[in-house]
């Protein structure tokens, strides 16, 4: 025992690592020498040397580190507040303050990279490492949404697999081949809603007992990240690029691998290999294996001969359009063996690659894009007039083949592009990003399509009794090229905001003429509320686009003030009325005449009733900022008197219409009663009328007898 | 009431203003009893429609006014809805094919039918046929156009058919063959001065004589377009005394300073300024057709003499191949590309056949 304390406890406990090294060693020497010896393998390689803790991971480690973060930024509300002061303060800067579970602000995570970089096996080690049970969905699965409703939902909402302690992490592999689009039923659509509608009907929730928010982390996990099933994902999630690990680490795990198992192998050889392979470990892994396999050594030549295949593997889109427009890098060049011709001979190449991505219509799109860009010196552009042509070509040969059916022809396709190469190849230029203009503007054509055809619509049904009166104004180009132009200045005199009572007869009339228009095209002005809370009028439909171009109007057509369109806005809303009431009193036979002369009486009785609704009307005014010029504001009586009552209810509160008829009501009946009896006690007896003609603004027409007035 | 240009547009044969041989002749045909299939083309705003509606009143009496408006759903043979306004009376119908894009046939075959196979039940009736009207026929798809062929021989007793269109090179041979061919010219600057002087003494006020002659030059013999001027300008400024400026529509000053683009600088940067401008202009659905003509027509004008033939014969090419293709961007550039490269050349004096 004395003995013991001789030796410092350091050299102790050196000695007894040295020892557990050894056994250590020895045993997984036995081990691998038990591996190799056995004939034929019973495992993958890939899934021998899978990671299976964090540290062992390969390559990105900033990637690793994001997604462990995410991760653990739900630790709060999956198991609970056992967090570090520090930590909880770190995060606090993430946490949404209104998410009462303290989730993250994006509740789904979106890794996308090229294949074989080991994407699946990150989201898995980390899962573990978190203290997660992992729940895997991918490409073998039905996604359809009725996988979100039936597996996904009961899993996350009792919070664990059946059986097991550890709270779940749902991982979504291969999610760009799910369905997406628009409708609700599609699976990105569902798995969404299931993140984004909870926190809304939370409260509601809590009492039901039947939706509960989502408590668990979801990894979703794909190739392309532009996929267009994925793009109602992107903004609510989280997204990590993995992108290609360096070489060097891949060679020297490959390296490791390759001592274990025994097969001497050359780094030249090896870096080759994940050369040929852009980085792809499973690849990587599978061809070693299989030179294995065959029990021989590995070196260049015979990588390249197991690498013939995989030459072509990765394509997208972008990649496609760099490798067009840019000449194959010299380590590319290298890495693939090829010669001086055969590089030179890119025709079959490029088509093959044009090809491989089966969407010829999105590279020449890109070509398109991009080929006027290039920093080619060509004095009189016999280059792009090249470029142009071919693209025209191809324009031309894809709609034939469209139009006939004819997708033998498809093959064909990819050497109308091919010739970018040659016109505009340039070294060292820089990477071509995805360019979406022409997108964009598809779908700005068609947004204003719609409102085309609203505003078709609109002049083809205006108009009651006339109706298809227009129908001529509106076939063909005619449209667009003459009455949409010209509508738009015929709807935008330049009348002033002027009080009513100084107004110009000739201005009066053009404001009436407006009206008129208006009213017969269904043009209305819709007040809304601009972003920075100040009101505004706009044109329904917003027909005014049409002479709007880069974002700014014709110069020789007013703007049109708030508070013109204040004016009008009120003016067609008396006039509707006025025309429903027209149209309900011709019904009922009553004729136009006593129409007018009602309305005539009710000027006149109504002019000392006028001034509680202006001063509420300038109230209104101020509190709205509506910088309408003062006179303004004292302008209703004049209109009220031009025509009729209606408008001035309507200014006094506008957002009620169903108060429309009642409140008119009560001024006139009282005026009709007051001048055919001298005032008093009249309105009882046309209250019941009321009744009987219920909720009808010609309710308001109907008893007041002008005969009694004449 | 209503715009101008519908609330003046003549109502009979007797109150057209222009073109009265064709007035005439269109009476008397409505008089024999014996009313042909008719194809009236002539150029936008010259007053096709206008007669056609004036023939129909003719032939029916009052009752064509009486519009109903609906919409109906064909369902294309791939099962794809079509929905297509119908403008019908008691005695006629009308219909803009168009609308159904590639599936033109199926409306014109269906419809066609029904109204065929139905016979006028109203004994009051001046007539026994049914009229349709095809508008935009000249957009018809051919397959379209060889389904109306036998159908206008086979039904004739129930029915005529009045195809309205621009030109006719793009119909087919056997349909104009069966067809009463009625040229619409566009009016003369006079003709035209007389209806906005009509218009004027109409709304009682007074028009001076240089603003409806400037009015009329400036609308290039569309009278719809000279109306919409008329009206705006009557909106913009009442007195229409002074000086007029005429606003052009606004694509068509855009196209202009496309076209102003195009000649001030010839290089790669301005033909990417010069798309952004063209995916603008057909973002607002202007036809890209109409892009091409009038940017070309301008930059005719301010391009040496020499070069403006080559010019416009490069306009009508990509016309043609923009027609057969799909994405319009692609031979819209390539023709400002092709004209860049030809003004280049002819600055820089170079000589075109030494090159190819």
């Amino acid at each position: 025992m004395g003995n013991l304390l001789d030796v410092p406890i350091h050299r102790l406990m050196d000695e007894l690592s040295v020892t557990a090294a050894l056994r250590f060693n020895r045993s997984s020497n036995a081990g691998t020498a038990k591996r190799s010896s056995l004939g034929p393998e019973d495992t993958l390689w890939v899934d021998r040397y899978r990671p299976l803790r964090f540290t062992e991971l390969l390559g990105n480690e900033r990637v690793a580190r994001e997604t462990m973060a995410w991760v653990k930024q739900w630790d709060w509300c999956v198991f609970g507040k056992k967090k570090s002061k520090k930590r909880q303060r770190e995060d606090d800067e993430n946490f949404n303050p209104d998410d009462e579970y303290h989730r993250p602000k994006e509740k789904l995570l979106l890794i996308s990279g090229p294949p074989g970089l080991g994407k699946t096996t990150l989201a898995h080690v980390i899962a573990a490492q978190a203290g997660y049970e992992v729940m895997e969905i991918n490409a073998s699965d039905a996604r359809s949404a009725q996988v979100v409703d039936d597996r996904i939902r009961p899993a996350l909402e009792s919070g664990s697999a059946v059986g097991s302690t550890k709270p779940v992490l749902l991982i979504i592999d291969e999610i760009d081949g799910a369905t997406g689009g628009d409708n609700s039923s599609s699976f990105i659509q569902k798995l969404v809603s299931l993140t984004f509608d909870r926190p809304r009907n939370k409260r509601k929730a809590r009492d039901q007992r039947e939706k509960r928010p989502l408590l668990r982390p979801i990894i979703c996990i794909c190739n392309d990240q532009n996929a267009h099933a994925l793009s109602k994902l992107r903004p609510h999630a989280r997204q990590i690029r993995y992108t290609r690990p360096a070489d060097i680490h891949i060679v020297k795990r490959l390296r490791e691998i390759c001592e274990t198992e025994g097969l001497r192998a050359d780094t030249r050889a090896l870096s080759t290999l994940v050369g040929v392979a852009k980085g792809d470990l499973r690849g990587c892994l599978n061809t070693l294996q299989f030179i294995k396999s065959r029990n021989e050594e590995v070196t260049e030549p015979l990588i390249r001969r197991a690498t013939v295949g995989m030459k072509e593997a990765d394509t997208s889109m972008t990649s496609v359009i760099n490798e067009i427009f840019a000449p194959l890098s010299r380590k590319r060049i290298k890495e693939l063996g090829m010669g001086e011709d055969e590089e030179a001979r890119y025709v079959n190449r490029l088509s093959r690659a044009v090809e491989g991505l089966n969407n010829p219509s999105s590279i020449a799109n890109g070509c398109f894009a991009h080929y006027a860009n290039c920093r080619h010196h060509d004095a009189n552009m016999s280059n792009h007039e090249k470029a142009t042509e071919w693209l025209v070509a191809y324009d031309t040969f894809s709609s034939v083949m469209y139009a006939d059916g004819d997708f033998g022809l498809h093959s064909y396709l990819s050497y109308f592009l091919v010739p970018f190469h040659a016109l505009f190849r340039e070294r060292g230029a820089q990477r071509i990003e995805r360019d979406s203009t022409d997108w964009d503007n598809l779908q700005l054509t068609r947004a204003n399509d719609e409102i085309y055809k609203s505003l078709s619509n609109g002049v083809r049904t205006s108009s009651g009794r006339n109706a298809g009166n227009y129908r001529h104004l509106i076939t063909g180009q005619v449209l667009q090229l003459e009455f949409a132009p010209y509508i738009n200045r015929i709807i935008s005199p330049p009348l002033r905001p002027v009080n009513s009572q100084v107004i110009k007869p000739g201005e009066k009339a053009l404001l009436e003429r407006l009206v008129e228009i208006m009213v017969a095209l269904e043009l209305r002005f819709v007040q809304e509320k601009a972003e920075d809370g100040q009101l505004v009028y706009r044109l329904d439909p917003p027909i005014d686009v049409f002479v709007t171009y880069d974002g700014k109007r014709a110069a020789d057509i007013a703007v049109s003030r708030y508070a013109v369109r204040h004016l009008v806005a009120a003016e067609i809303d008396a006039a509707l009325i006025a025309r429903q009431a027209d149209a309900v009193e011709k019904g009922k036979g009553g004729g136009a005449k006593s129409g007018f002369f009602s309305r005539a009486s009710g000027k006149k009785a109504e002019v000392p009733e006028a001034e509680p609704g202006d001063a509420r009307d300038g109230g209104e005014g101020d509190s709205d900022r509506l910088r309408r010029a003062d006179p303004s504001e004292a302008e209703p009586p004049n209109k009220r008197a031009r025509s009729q009552p209606q408008e001035k209810i309507d200014i006094a509160d506008k957002p009620p219409v169903d108060f429309f008829g009642r409140l008119i009501a009560v001024p006139v009946s009282k005026g009709g009663g007051k001048s055919a009896k001298g005032g008093g006690g009249g309105t009882k007896e046309y209250g019941v009328k009321y009744q009987y003609l219920e909720g009808n603004s010609a309710a308001v027409r109907k008893p007041i007898k002008v005969s009694s007035f004449l | 009431m209503s715009l101008w240009v519908d609330r003046f547009r003549p109502r009979t044969l007797d109150d057209l203003h222009y073109h009265e041989g064709l007035s005439a002749r269109l009476k008397s045909l409505a008089a024999s009893g014996d009313f042909p299939h008719m194809l009236f083309y002539g150029p936008s705003g010259a007053g096709k429609k206008t007669r056609i509606s004036c023939t129909l009143r003719q032939l029916f009496g009052t009752g064509v006014e009486k519009l109903k408006i609906d919409q109906r759903v064909f369902i294309s043979p791939s099962k794809r809805k079509l929905e297509i306004n119908i403008v019908q009376s008691n005695f006629h119908i009308e219909i803009t094919p168009s609308e159904a894009g590639n599936y033109d046939r199926v409306v014109i075959q269906e419809l066609l039918k029904e109204i065929a196979q139905t016979q006028q039940v109203d004994l009051n009736a001046k007539q026994r046929f049914k009229v349709v009207i095809i508008n935009e026929a000249d957009s018809l798809s051919r397959d379209a156009q060889a389904a109306l062929r036998r159908t206008m021989e086979k039904y004739m007793s129930n029915m005529r058919i009045i195809l309205c269109a621009n030109s006719t090179s793009r119909l087919i041979a056997p349909i104009k063959s069966r067809c009463l061919l009625m040229r619409v010219a566009a009016p003369t600057p006079e003709e035209m001065q007389t209806v906005l002087e009509h218009v004027a003494k109409k709304l009682k006020f007074d028009l001076p004589p240089e603003a409806s002659q400037q009015i009329a030059e400036d609308s290039g013999g569309n009278m719809r377009k000279a109306l919409l001027v008329f009206e705006a300008l009557k909106m913009q400024s009442p007195d229409l005394s002074g000086p007029l400026s005429i606003a052009k529509p606004d694509w068509e000053t855009y196209c202009h300073k496309v076209a102003d683009l195009i000649v001030q600088e010839q290089t790669p940067a301005r033909v990417m300024e010069v798309r952004a401008k063209f995916y603008e202009l057909l973002s607002h659905c202007i036809p890209p057709t109409v892009i091409l003509k009038t940017v070309a027509e301008r930059v005719v004008e301010r391009v040496d003499e020499s070069l403006k033939a080559d010019i416009m014969h490069w306009a009508a090419f990509y016309e043609c191949r923009m027609r057969m293709g799909n994405k319009k961007i692609y031979h819209l550039e390539a023709w400002v590309v092709k004209v860049m490269s030809l003004y280049k050349h002819f600055v820089y004096n170079f000589d075109m056949s030494e090159f190819e």
